[in-house]
């Protein structure tokens, strides 16, 4: 006999959830990510298996934010983020690697047209985080890290 | 990313034995083509697909209907229920998807699944978009009016991801220049190098364009460089009439959004020849997808499918006589060339100087123009693309035809941020 039924719902399944978690830590000024249980790679941002070996199982872990810019494009008008544009802030999209390994897409502030023509010839150059309030909730762009 | 899929063989071979097309246009501004819908457009590449099958509707047991946003374009969820009276396949099973831009390469796909299965003997598959309009409010079809860019730009966003990647921003601002940038960096080529390839590319693509009657960019640059005052052309298409939109794509190498439908017919290779005595095989399709938060997403996909094709097929990029390439963003025509090895790795920017690209060139690319010249009617790009492929292996291309008759193409498509797929034809007469 299944005596299953007398089990609430929410009881028997009531997983994590990896996207709240992942932008409240943002609020907080923490960076989260899952490392893989069986290789050990950081899967950023989070989910729930790893995509670097493909295994099913993954455990938190916090990142630094710290890491190198290594290519980046100005956008124009097919492609620029109105978000940033209506904010009026400088800004280049480019691949960013973390210290701790796994490498995005990301937002650089503070990158003029003149500063990008300068620093592009000494890529990779270091980046550190910034936790960017955008009203409803904060998200990660990065900046250059010239301390 | 784990990279271990080895395709396997299908349950039997399919081969595609009729195309239809309708051109890419834009139904907005075209008085002779304004009024017309989304099951007329469908509905006359099915047909004509059916009639170059020597079949009749009754005939066809399984359609698939694809879209790249039926819900915006069309105000439709399930387009594959609207269009089935137009073309005689009422009751009949069918299916709609929808994979942004790569939908009518997907579309090809499916259908070969469905017959390599065994399940059915004769499927049609289309796709249709009608990129250049919009719903005129809640009114009947034939009612439409120009897509706005209050509606349009906000939804684009869409194809990225919402959990992430759209809110970190990155991946949408990445999306145009990633590859073309870092291809830069890796030759040690200039902007004004980049700028020059890109121009060449564009000049080439238009004039295979003006050759194809389906293509609704049809002037060439020499022309509108004449019609501007410019004796040079190069000039012009550096002048603020062909005007930066990314960092490295000018207009010219941005895609001209249209309307338009395209559709095939295909059946087991075995039965092939009772429709044609030109059947063209459809021998493998490699597939990769990558968000675009990911670092060079679509050098890394195209590189991915093109590995899983060659590697199922026994072929090489060698043994390809013609490439197309849903260049939507224009760099992406070389650059994928070069990915898969149909162009030499460093040098397909010399092979685009040289003209070498060309339709008439000895390494022909997207025959019918391309994104930039034949148009981007979204989801029915790829698909038209393929009814490019038949024609040019039938040798049926006139005045566009490739100097060398196509034993072997390879397509590559690309859409939705980004879905990529990789799939090689080869003339089975």
């Amino acid at each position: 006999m299944d005596n299953n039924n007398t089990i609430k719902t929410e009881d028997f399944w009531n997983p994590e959830h990896i996207v709240e978690k992942f932008w409240n830590g943002l609020a907080e000024g923490k960076i989260l990510a899952r490392k893989c249980k069986e290789c050990g790679a950081i899967e950023f941002p989070p989910h729930l298996a790893c995509n670097e070996c493909g295994y099913h199982e993954t455990e938190w872990t916090e990142l630094s934010g710290k890491g190198v810019l290594k290519s980046f494009v100005f956008t124009g008008i097919l492609n620029a983020r109105l978000e940033l544009e209506d904010k009026g802030v400088k800004y280049v999209c480019g691949e960013v690697q973390l210290d701790e390994g796994p490498s995005i897409n990301a937002i650089i502030l503070g990158v003029s047209k003149k500063k990008g023509r300068e620093i592009e010839p000494k890529l990779p150059l270091k980046v550190k985080p910034v936790f960017f309030d955008m009203g409803r909730y904060t998200t990660l762009f990065f900046e250059l890290d010239e301390d | 990313m784990v990279q271990n899929v080895k395709l396997g063989k299908n349950m039997r071979s399919v081969s595609i034995v009729g195309i239809g097309a309708t051109p890419f246009m834009n139904l907005i501004k075209n008085d002779t083509y304004h009024g017309l819908t989304n099951g007329e457009l469908f509905g006359h590449a099915a047909l004509d697909a059916m009639k170059d099958a020597h079949i009749e509707p009754r005939d066809v047991q399984y359609f698939f209907h694809g879209s790249a946003n039926p819900h915006v374009l069309n105000h439709c969820i399930t387009p594959n229920v609207q269009v089935a009276d137009w073309f005689g396949m009422r009751g009949k099973g069918s299916l709609s998807h929808s994979e942004g831009c790569c939908t009518g390469y997907i579309a090809l796909e499916e259908a070969v699944f469905a017959v390599a299965s065994g399940a059915y003997d004769i499927v049609l598959s289309g796709a249709c978009d009608m990129g250049t309009g919009m719903p005129d409010g809640n009114t009947p079809d034939h009612m439409r009016v120009e897509m706005s860019t209050e509606i349009l730009f906000p939804d684009l966003d869409s194809i990225f991801d919402r959990a992430y990647g759209r809110y970190l921003g990155g991946g949408p601002g990445m999306n145009h220049d990633d590859w073309i940038n870092l291809y830069a960096h890796e030759n040690n080529l200039t902007p004004d190098e980049i700028d020059d390839v890109l121009n060449h590319q564009s000049y080439h693509m238009r004039r295979a364009g003006a050759l194809c009657p389906r293509a609704v960019r049809r002037t060439t640059f020499d022309e509108m460089a004449k019609e501007a005052g410019y004796d040079d052309v190069w000039e012009y298409m550096k002048s603020p009439h062909n005007p930066k939109m990314t960092q490295y794509l000018r207009t010219s190498s941005d895609s001209c959004v249209a309307d338009g439908a395209a559709a095939c017919i295909v059946v087991p290779t075995e039965i092939a020849h009772q429709f044609t005595d030109k059947p063209v095989e459809v021998l493998a399709t490699g597939a990769s997808v990558l968000d675009a938060i990911v670092p060079h997403l679509e050098k890394k996909a195209t590189a991915e499918a093109a590995r899983q094709v060659f590697e199922a097929t026994g072929l090489t990029a060698d043994d390809m006589d013609l490439l197309f390439v849903n260049d939507f963003i224009g760099s992406s025509a070389f650059l994928a060339a070069e990915e898969i090895g149909y162009l030499p790795k460093g040098e397909g920017w010399k092979y685009v100087l040289d003209g070498r690209i060309a339709y008439d060139g000895d390494k022909p690319i997207n025959t019918n123009g391309g994104r930039t010249s034949y148009g981007h009617a979204f989801g029915a790009s790829g698909m038209a693309d393929v009814f490019e492929a038949v024609t040019q292996m039938r040798g049926e291309a006139g005045l566009r035809q490739v100097k060398k008759l196509p034993k072997h193409v390879f397509l590559r498509g690309f859409g939705g941020a980004q879905n990529v797929r990789a799939t090689i034809l080869r003339a089975g007469f």
